[in-house]
């Protein structure tokens, strides 16, 4: 009486996947999120110099740099929103018990959860910021094409990094938290103290000028915190990066270490999340 | 049918640090079986559950689930184990099918029974609509249909049919009752004993971790001592005659040891002429309520 299953047998990481993409469409997510950084990129692209009383097109290494500034706070957020609740969220609606006793391993249920929640950072990100792009390129006949499909190309490619750290930054969050409040609490401790508090930390000690602290030290600080990665990688090699911008546009990595950086943040914290998934109490 | 164990406990006892959840608990159910698996919040019956998913393995003890002796993780993708936890909400922004169609999915099954599944369930109107605009009832069942999704040989359930009304709750035992007679175990975890009282075949009372009774109901009954109720309008006349009746009567009621029973009847109606009899036999929430008293340190009144 009971069905041969192998031929309906797809991958569950797939499966995991395509229902978060599924979730996140409808509850409206990957609209809103898209919206946010669309009116983010177009309103900083296009609107960035009225702050200076004109409304003139920025150079390329400017508007990087705008762009990175503004999405290193918005990035991060945005990330762990939508992955703070991934796991203490199924776990209160009784559903990652009942997933447990499937046939599926954790590694499987974290890579799932990881690739749906990826694929809509990407897609947000490619969508809002290669549109900016599109458009710029049609609108505004001062740039390099190539040049500026460059360094959009390198600022979509760091902000799906950022976003893809978050996401499991995210996820080590909703792994610890018991309930789903503590959940939105914690990450925006660590919004706080990613994105804000080692900044301040970061310039108080450059202007402070104390001697042991030499550009081999910021070099490791940086590093340290993925937001400082972003940063370094979108404005490495802008000229005219000056003042407390410098230690990022010449951290001395370049960015295929800063990648690298990324990348190992990336691999420690899927590790982490394993462990700490393996360690959860039922 | 009813021939094959399907599960087989054995001095299960499982530890978190120094509090034990589960201390030597003992049973077995056979296929096409229905086990009550009762016991106060906290006595280890979630703990019982996890265990026989293969979630949690035992301190100590031995469980044997289609006979495999104790669960090695990976390989319950061979086994056909059903579950449907206690108040499970599911993705309420995904319509009926969506959910079930995830499920079955992950458990390698066939649009074909998740459309069989969705009608057989009475959803079928609702398919297409968002989980939110379910009913409890309707959401349950959804629920349900999950939990059969791989046609299994041993079905958990976890309250099923908590916060159901008369009618849902009644749809969901005729269709445990179907499934029983297609030969699947079927472990309900579950406080509404009067719902369940007459779908079982056995129970397992647990009380702070430890096994107070398990058996069929005519062997809770005699482990009890219970004793059987037998009333008539004609009673006290009857029994006139004999001083050790009236001993044990109250009213127009007598309280006789079940093993008595036989013998009472047959003189009743034989020796003293009434013929307007009812007899109440211990019921599952008396049984329950002796053993926990009893496990309190109680002494059960109703002896």
């Amino acid at each position: 009486m009971f069905m041969n299953n192998s031929q309906f047998r797809r991958s569950p990481v797939m499966v995991i996947a395509k229902k978060e993409v599924r979730d996140s469409l409808r509850n409206r997510w990957v609209l809103f999120i898209s919206l946010i950084f669309l009116v983010l990129s177009l309103s900083v692209t296009f609107a960035g110099s009225a702050i200076k009383g004109e409304l003139s097109l920025p150079e390329i290494s400017a508007l990087m740099s705008s762009l990175s500034t503004i999405s290193v706070f918005i990035i991060p957020l945005v990330a762990m929103l939508i992955s703070h609740d991934a796991f203490v969220g199924e776990d209160e609606a009784g559903t990652l018990l009942l997933l447990l006793s499937y046939p599926l391993t954790r590694r499987q249920i974290l890579l799932g959860k990881l690739l749906g929640h990826s694929v809509i950072m990407i897609f947000t990100t490619c969508f809002a910021f290669g549109f900016t792009c599109m458009l710029l390129l049609l609108l505004a006949d001062t740039y390099d094409g190539f040049s500026t499909l460059v360094h959009f190309m390198q600022f979509i490619f760091s902000s799906i990094m950022l976003a893809v750290i978050f996401i499991l930054l995210g996820y080590v969050v909703s792994l610890k938290a018991t309930e789903k409040a503590k959940a939105v609490a914690s990450i925006l401790l660590l919004w706080f103290l990613f994105v804000l508090i080692y900044d301040l930390l970061l310039l108080t000690l450059l202007v402070a000028d104390l001697s042991f602290i030499n550009q081999g030290v910021f070099k490791v600080l940086i590093v340290l915190n993925p937001t400082d990665i972003y940063r370094a990688m979108n404005l490495i090699g802008i000229e005219g990066g000056s003042g407390s911008l410098s230690v990022f546009s010449d951290s001395g990595w370049g960015f295929s270490g800063l990648c690298g950086a990324m990348l190992t943040w990336i691999s420690i914290l899927v590790a982490a999340c394993y462990v700490i998934f393996n360690k959860r109490p039922l | 049918m009813n021939n094959e164990l399907v599960v087989i406990g054995r001095h299960i006892r499982h530890e978190f640090g120094d509090f034990v959840v589960l201390d030597d608990v003992s049973f077995s159910l056979y296929q096409g079986q229905t086990m009550a698996l009762l016991g106060h919040n906290g006595a280890g019956k979630s703990t019982l559950i996890k265990i026989l998913l293969g979630l949690i393995l035992p301190s100590s003890g031995e469980i044997d689930i289609l006979g495999k002796t104790q669960l090695a993780k990976d390989a319950r993708a061979d086994l056909r184990i059903g579950y449907l936890p206690e108040n499970v909400s599911f993705y309420d922004k995904l319509t009926g099918e969506e959910i079930l169609t995830y499920f079955a999915e992950l458990k390698g099954i066939g649009p074909r029974k998740v459309n069989q599944l969705i009608e057989e369930f009475g959803l079928g109107y609702a398919k297409d609509r968002r989980l939110n605009t379910y009913s409890k009832g309707m959401a349950q069942r959804l629920g349900f249909a999950q939990a059969i999704l791989s046609e299994p040989e041993l079905l958990l359930l976890d309250e099923p049919t908590v916060g159901l009304d008369p009618a849902a709750s009644q749809f969901l035992y005729a269709k445990i009752d179907e499934l029983k007679r297609q030969g699947t175990a079927v472990i309900v975890c579950t406080h509404e004993l009067s719902l369940i009282e007459n779908n079982l075949d056995s129970a397992l009372i647990l009380a702070k971790g430890r096994s107070l009774a398990a058996g069929d109901m005519a062997a809770l009954r005699q482990q009890s001592e219970l004793k059987v109720k037998i009333t008539s309008p004609m009673l006290e006349q009857a029994i006139q005659g004999s001083a050790r009746l009236q001993q044990i009567s109250q009213g127009n009621a007598l309280y006789v040891d079940s093993m008595d029973k036989p013998e009472l009847l047959e003189y009743l109606t034989s020796q003293c002429g009434v013929f307007d009899l009812s007899i109440f036999e211990p019921g599952l929430a008396e049984i329950y309520h002796h053993y926990n008293n009893q496990a309190s340190g109680i002494c059960s009144q109703l002896k």
